[in-house]
């Protein structure tokens, strides 16, 4: 698996705008000019960013969240010939993701093959925490599940879903930082909205 | 979609016999109608007091051979993680334990959300504090009955040194069933494979037996991971134990917050749970209670939720829905039958009166402890606490929580979907405070008697 710098250097006590950017302004000390000239004339909008209260929150067990959405990034080695089939599953597939429709809370996935194909990338966006529901997963979609997670090393099966929630703890690397545009949407309430406002697109057709 | 898919590894459709003789009767004996009983906590202070004390009380802890015919008087005994090891359990038997179960339900504060006014450091004394090792509850379907019961077990740990009582808690049905918020509780119970009685009208699909019993195949088709060794862990399962204290006063001021006369509380009360006081469910009595459907177990369960997709009848939120959503179009892929827990309320205090609306009133002792079993309480428990009542996404309605045992924020709403508009009712606040719980294992029989024999 990838190796990771542990992000627990954080700073625990509450820090003034003033002492961030006292950090801030020992950790350019040795930045490129550039850099330098952006910490000086981007400092009115980066002041207003420290100033606001922080959002950042763990999801589950490892990652990051913000609000309800959360993020899962994980480095999976392929076993042999794995690259090749996801690659050909995901192409035929054409963006065709019913298994994630009826999952209901994943926001996003990307599949990036790095490393000469002996590795994925594989980065989502999903409401809530994934670990208390694995067990739906194996008991609704084991096989959806299997058949691209079956290209990796390690993968036990969903027929021992714990195991397999373990597994993809254990390949999990957390996002140092995660941006969310809107973090108290879920899927779901999104898909409602979008609902509602076309209800009241056409009242206003209506009336209009 | 398709609904559900086959697992991926060969399974047994054959349901194996359950081994009756070996499940200690709390599993299967439903709770008799109406009920008295007590659970009595006990600390090991010396392994070898405690063994003997298993070897003891071990011949009077009823099996579910015949459970549903079987007289109804029974005792059980269930054993925390620090009672295991306060027993002299060896350490790789311990280690073999889930973590959930190992550093307890306190130490699961954040997975369970028990946070805010249920916080374990706001707990009754001595819940969350690992003293609690052994706990003894006795059930039976009279007073009389129950107090033999409880002189058979008083005679084995009263008296003896390295076995100390730290406290005990009477509980019975209050007059009609009811619980201390006045509602018929402990209807829908999950129906389980192998169990030889016929499921309930609308009890539900059966359920494999290996998601509430250890060493059985469970609905993935294998049996949940057991601690070790065998004989230990074969024909047990786990107890969530969990305390409420309920706040008669505050529940009272919000009925009548709402609403004016009687009718319109006891509609509301109704649309909180689901149910009518009576236990008769909102989906087949919207309108009016119906009082002889609530005492009709052959009815009083008999639903779905297929003709009210719009929740006008039982509100999305309301406890019954959380708990058990049947066939509601969930915002999430779930598997309703693999969160199901098998569970024994027990009211104790003094019976609810809608009279009382004062502060003093949420003080009074009176509540209930709620005893959830299945062969994965903890995961079970963390999800429906995580999920299911401290949360309402699952089921569209957003930041809402279960109104009757959710922890409540500030400002809390519920929704009543209703023509033309919904009603949202403000104030809610958390009725049903949590004052202790703790995880125990629940041996069989052999296991007890093994446990007993530990250490020669």
């Amino acid at each position: 698996m990838a190796t990771q710098t542990v992000p627990a250097n954080r700073p625990k006590q509450a820090l003034t705008v003033d002492e961030k950017l006292q950090k801030i302004r020992e950790l350019y000390a040795d930045a490129p000019e550039l850099g330098k000239a952006a910490l000086k004339n981007g400092l009115a909008m980066l002041t207003q960013e420290l100033a606001a209260a922080g959002l950042a929150e763990t999801a589950g067990r490892i990652g990051a969240r913000q609000g309800k959405v959360s993020e899962l990034t994980v480095f999976l080695p392929f076993v042999k010939g794995g690259a090749k089939r996801l690659r050909g599953l995901l192409q035929l597939l054409e963006g065709n993701f019913k298994a994630a429709d009826a999952v209901g809370t994943v926001h996003d996935m990307r599949f990036v093959f790095v490393d000469n194909d002996t590795k994925l990338l594989f980065a989502t966006a999903y409401d809530g925490d994934f670990d208390p529901y694995i067990e739906d997963f194996a008991s609704k979609i084991p096989n959806a599940m299997d058949l691209w997670l079956s290209n990796f090393e390690g993968y036990p099966g969903m027929h021992n879903p714990r195991a397999a929630a373990d597994w993809i703890a254990k390949h999990q690397i957390a996002a140092e930082a995660w941006y969310v545009n809107s973090p108290n949407l879920t899927g779901a309430e999104t898909r409602k909205l979008e609902r509602v406002g076309k209800a009241v697109e056409e009242l206003l057709d209506q009336i209009g | 979609m398709p609904v559900k898919e086959a697992a991926g590894e060969a399974v047994s459709t054959q349901a194996p016999a359950l081994e009756f003789h070996e499940i200690q009767a709390l599993v299967l004996r439903p709770r008799p109608a109406p009920y008295f009983g007590i659970h009595v906590l006990l600390r090991v202070d010396d392994a070898q007091a405690g063994r003997a004390f298993l070897r003891r009380i071990t011949p009077y802890v009823d099996s579910s051979e015949n459970w549903s015919t079987a007289n109804n008087a029974w005792m059980a005994v269930a054993i925390s993680y620090t009672g295991l090891k306060a027993l002299g359990l060896p350490q790789e038997s311990l280690q073999s334990f889930p973590e959930a179960f190992r550093v307890g339900m306190a130490a699961r504060a954040r997975e369970l959300r028990d946070d805010g006014v249920n916080d374990p450091k706001r707990w009754d004394q001595p819940y969350g504090t690992g003293q609690v090792h052994i706990g003894v509850t006795a059930f039976s379907d009279s007073e009389e009955k129950k107090r033999h019961v409880l002189a058979i077990a008083r005679k084995e740990y009263e008296g003896f040194s390295g076995i100390k009582v730290l406290g005990s808690q009477d509980f019975g049905a209050q007059p009609g069933d009811r619980n201390s918020l006045g509602y018929k509780d402990g209807i829908d119970q999950p129906a389980i494979e192998g169990s030889g009685v016929a499921p309930l009208p609308g009890q539900g699909p059966l359920i494999k037996a290996g998601e509430f019993i250890l060493g059985y195949p469970g609905e993935a088709g294998i049996s949940v991971p057991m601690p070790q060794p065998d004989i230990l862990a074969r024909n047990g399962t786990y107890i969530g134990f969990r305390k409420y204290q309920s706040r008669v006063g505050a529940f009272n001021r919000f009925l009548q917050a709402h609403g004016s006369t009687e009718a319109e509380r006891e509609l509301i009360a109704a649309k909180l749970v689901g149910r009518w006081r009576s236990g008769a469910p909102l989906t087949l009595a919207p309108d009016v209670d119906n009082p002889a459907l609530g005492v009709d177990p052959q009815r009083n369960n008999d639903f779905n939720y297929a003709n009210d997709q719009h929740g006008r009848q039982a509100p999305f939120g309301c406890h019954i829905r959380r708990m058990n959503p049947r066939d509601t179009n969930l915002t999430r892929l779930t598997d309703v039958n693999i969160h199901r827990l098998i569970r024994r309320g027990t009211t104790y205090g003094p019976p609810y009166d809608e009279n009382q609306v004062s502060e003093q009133d949420d003080v009074v002792p009176r509540g209930a402890i709620f005893l959830f079993i299945s062969a994965k309480t903890m995961g079970t428990m963390e999800f429906l606490q995580s999920e299911w009542i401290n949360d309402g996404n699952f089921i569209g309605v957003g930041d809402e929580r279960d109104p009757i045992i959710g922890r409540q924020e500030e400002g809390a709403v519920f929704t009543i979907p209703k023509e033309p508009v919904r009603r949202r009712l403000h104030g809610i606040e958390t009725f049903n405070v949590l004052k202790g719980g703790e995880y125990f294992f629940l041996p069989s029989l052999s296991a007890l008697r093994w446990l007993g024999n530990l250490g020669g």
